[in-house]
């Protein structure tokens, strides 16, 4: 049972190879089992984690699947459903939810924040040196050519201003924790992430849930996060008295359309399409009942990609022709900045504890996964000769493709894969095989084990908050390392429990 | 001050629902006459699929087959499970300007529609079905009321809803009285009181005298009661001239003539509409109705840019 960067994207295939793997995987020698969240390795239940399954041993047995089965006449009735078209109609299907949370000690959870604050600044500095000076490329931290030519590169954003150097207002890191219970960082998500909605609505059902438990373990409120993020975002446009923001959506049959309609609602702020908008001399307008309408502010939801057809894809129907102009102008601000990807690249990824020493002179607080880039010939060696034991994936590619999982492949698929290295050396990063936590999950009226990973979300504009929360995916497949929800992933609440120093806001 | 898709989409929500409601009354009233007397039940079949457009023999003579699609039937764009799933479809596109409650209740009665067992619970029992369909939008409406801000996006709500009512109410009078005041026997004048939910109401101000003028009467010009015409051309000229006023005063269009309109039916008089024909008169409500329609669209929502540009 072992874990490679398949967290965020994986292939069902992959997943069922992995899940099959791994018991003969942990009859291996070598392989430690992985750390769970809530048992300690001698059986004991962590203290953390006492409140929640002291409840749990006092609930009766059909009471569990009762109460998940109200939370999801509750979810279904929100509408927070994703839809799966079929051929003859669509059907929608509620995201699945897991109602007992996962729950983080205050310790640790502000090792995670310090963590996570120091690598979005350094993260922003980078972008805004990449945009700008290119200092790090020129004293050679960073190899020039690794930056430059990174699909997600903008040239477009060179020497733009960016108020405060905050390029990624919003930003969805990927933790895992190790097998020896320290966290670490599988995924920074600078562009447009998503997920945060869930965090939101999980915590809805958790209080629900277990009302009495969430009093007594005295657990970290989130549900300023829609306030937070107006005020940041608001804190882009300062020298406007009183900035109209806006959230851009790509529609209504974009999966994750429910988060943005969310946002915008607990904002106030209108929810609109690339066809609300109107650009003239510069201006951004919206189409309003009483005529046009400045706007200052735009939480756009739509990939770099597709903003604006005249400076990106030209097919693009999602954006408004003439957005990037008014926003290299300065009239107006998009967040996320443009080209934020390329801090998020996979093989950026490797350099990003240089880059937080680098800007910051720190060592960073959140380790990294150990990356192999094959660029480099040493590391390609390295790799090659240890295709079994690694996971090898193409820099440019998502969704699980051009993935290998060397574990699990056969001496014909590792030959292959090893060519195409050989190839393209450039486009190719591997990593160990890496287990995920695993904390309590409600399966089938049963309390199982199951891997879970964390995505909190931090917010940058004038200053960095971390919102004491996080979404947790989860694996819910038995033994399955994929957490994705279009990959059989579900999630469930966390709770952050508030330290000595903490008030519970 | 609000975004011109976002009024549209509400319009649309307001319209939408209300021709859910009435098309599921006249299926309800359509299989509730299928107990009376063979002739009765052909009159109402007639009138009943007339009012929404498609009246052939072989539909009249099956009306709990017609009842079902008129309720069911996803390819006919006019059944109450089409209208539902565009109104909720517009709900989701501006599910940021409606209450939670308000959404709730759109996507219950959705779900409860487009469910799996929507067609065996019609066959089961298609009366309290189709009951439930009904209550289910009064809560819809209800919600609306009650929690969301009496502002211009329920005034547009509102707006769709009495403009199409007007319209479907309209089309029934027409379908029942146009042609001269048909020979209609009690228990179908009964019927259609009852398709435009006006029987309570109707026999308080008639008493038990159940004839067609005075139904007529009743349903084109009283001031209270909520689906005659009068009423709501009465509400459309509200809420036109407030949504008017917040917008700058260079188009009077919609406003003009919604308020025309609501003078021709309140100082009509029915000597003068039945000397004329009401086909007549009706004919020119619903035309003044699709004019209204397009006013607004022109005004609020498909404007030219050039006429609103800065200077």
């Amino acid at each position: 049972m072992e874990y490679g960067v398949a967290t965020t994207q994986g292939s069902e295939e992959i997943d069922r190879g992995l899940a099959l793997a791994a018991e003969e995987m942990a009859a291996k020698a070598g392989v430690k089992p992985p750390y769970d969240e809530m048992q300690a390795p001698d059986g004991s239940v962590r203290p953390h984690f006492a409140v929640l399954a002291r409840r749990l041993a006092a609930l009766g047995p059909g009471e569990l699947d009762e109460r998940q089965r109200t939370l999801e006449r509750f979810f279904l009735l929100q509408g927070i459903t994703f839809t799966v078209y079929g051929a003859e109609s669509s059907t929608e299907r509620i995201i699945p939810t897991d109602l007992l949370p996962r729950i983080i000690p205050a310790d640790e959870w502000a090792r995670i924040e310090t963590g996570l604050v120091q690598r979005l600044q350094a993260l922003n500095l980078f972008l805004a040196d990449i945009y700008g000076e290119r200092m790090i490329l020129k004293d050679g931290v960073v190899p020039r050519e690794l930056v430059l030519g990174a699909p997600s590169y903008r040239r477009e954003m060179q020497g733009l201003y960016v108020p405060h150097q905050a390029y990624a207002n919003v930003c969805g890191s990927d933790l895992i924790r190790q097998e020896d219970g320290e966290y670490a960082v599988l995924e920074d998500n600078l562009r447009v992430p998503s997920g945060v909605s869930y965090m939101l609505a999980n915590r809805e059902a958790s209080k629900r849930t277990f009302p009495g438990t969430f009093r007594l373990a005295g657990v970290r409120q989130i549900d300023r996060y829609p306030d937070l993020l107006l005020s940041t975002l608001r804190s882009m446009a300062e020298w406007r008295p009183n900035p109209q923001v806006v959230v851009l959506t790509p529609g209504v049959y974009n999966s994750a359309y429910y988060e943005h309609a969310y946002l915008a609602r607990l904002m106030g702020a209108p929810l609109v399409e690339g066809r609300d908008l109107v650009v003239h001399d510069n201006m951004v307008y919206m189409r309003t009942t009483s005529g046009l309408r400045r706007i200052d502010v735009i939480y756009r939801r739509v990939d770099d990609d597709f903003v604006d057809p005249l400076t990106f894809r030209r097919d693009s129907s999602l954006g408004v022709p003439g957005l990037f102009n008014a926003y290299r102008a300065g009239t107006v601000v998009m967040c996320n900045a443009p080209g934020t990807g390329v801090a998020d690249d996979k093989a950026v990824y490797a350099y990003v504890p240089e880059i937080i020493r680098y800007y910051l002179g720190e060592e960073p607080i959140l380790p990294n996964i150990e990356t192999f880039l094959c660029r480099e010939p040493a590391q390609l060696s390295h790799v090659l000769a240890n295709l079994d034991k690694l996971v090898v994936k193409a820099v440019g590619a998502s969704g699980g493709y051009g993935m290998l999982i060397g574990p699990h492949a056969s001496i014909a698929q590792r030959e292959e894969f090893a060519q195409a290295i050989k190839v393209d050396p450039d486009n190719y990063i591997a990593q160990p095989t890496i287990q995920l936590s695993t904390a309590p999950c409600l399966i089938d009226g049963e309390v199982e084990a199951r891997h879970v990973d964390l995505r909190p979300f931090i917010l940058s504009g004038e200053k960095i908050t971390v919102t004491p929360g996080a979404l947790t995916r989860v694996a819910l497949r038995k033994g399955s390392l994929v957490v994705n929800s279009s990959q059989g992933g579900g999630s469930k609440d966390t709770w952050v429990l508030a330290g000595p120093g903490d008030d519970l806001s | 001050m609000m975004l011109a898709r976002v009024a549209d989409s509400l319009y649309w929500i307001g319209r939408y629902v209300e021709r859910a409601e009435h098309v599921a009354r006249l299926a309800d009233v359509m299989l509730t006459a299928t107990l009376d007397r063979a002739e009765t039940a052909a009159q109402v079949a007639r009138i009943a699929l007339s009012a929404v457009g498609d009246a052939t023999p072989e539909k009249i003579a099956t009306p709990f087959e017609s009842a079902r699609a008129l309720t069911l039937d996803r390819m006919d764009g006019s059944s109450v499970v089409s209208s539902l799933a565009l109104a909720r479809e517009n709900a989701r596109q501006v599910r940021d300007q409606i209450t939670s409650e308000t959404w709730e209740r759109l996507n219950l009665v959705h779900l409860r529609l487009s469910g799996a067992v929507a067609a065996r619970s019609f066959n089961d029992g298609s009366s309290a079905f189709l009951h439930d369909i009904i209550a289910d939008l009064h809560l819809f409406k209800g919600a609306a009321d009650a929690t969301m801000s009496h502002g211009e996006g329920w005034r547009f709500l509102l707006l769709g809803a009495h403009l199409e009512r007007a319209q479907l109410i309209g089309r029934l009078l027409e379908v029942c009285f146009g042609r001269g005041v048909e020979r209609l026997d009690h228990p179908t004048l009964t019927a259609v009181l009852r398709m435009s939910c006006a029987l309570e109401p109707y026999l308080r101000v008639y008493t038990a005298d159940v004839r067609a003028r005075p139904i007529l009467e009743f349903l084109l010009l009283n001031p209270e009661f909520p689906r005659s015409i009068r009423f709501s051309t009465d509400e459309i000229e509200a809420h036109l001239s407030v949504l008017a006023r917040h917008t700058e005063a260079v188009h009077t269009g919609p406003g003009r003539l919604a308020g025309r309109l609501k003078a021709r039916l309140q100082y009509a008089d029915m000597a003068e509409i039945e000397r004329d024909g009401s086909h007549v008169f009706l004919e020119g409500v619903l035309a003044d109705c699709g004019a209204i329609h397009s006013a607004v669209y022109d005004a609020f929502v498909a404007y030219p840019l050039e006429m609103r540009l800065p200077a």
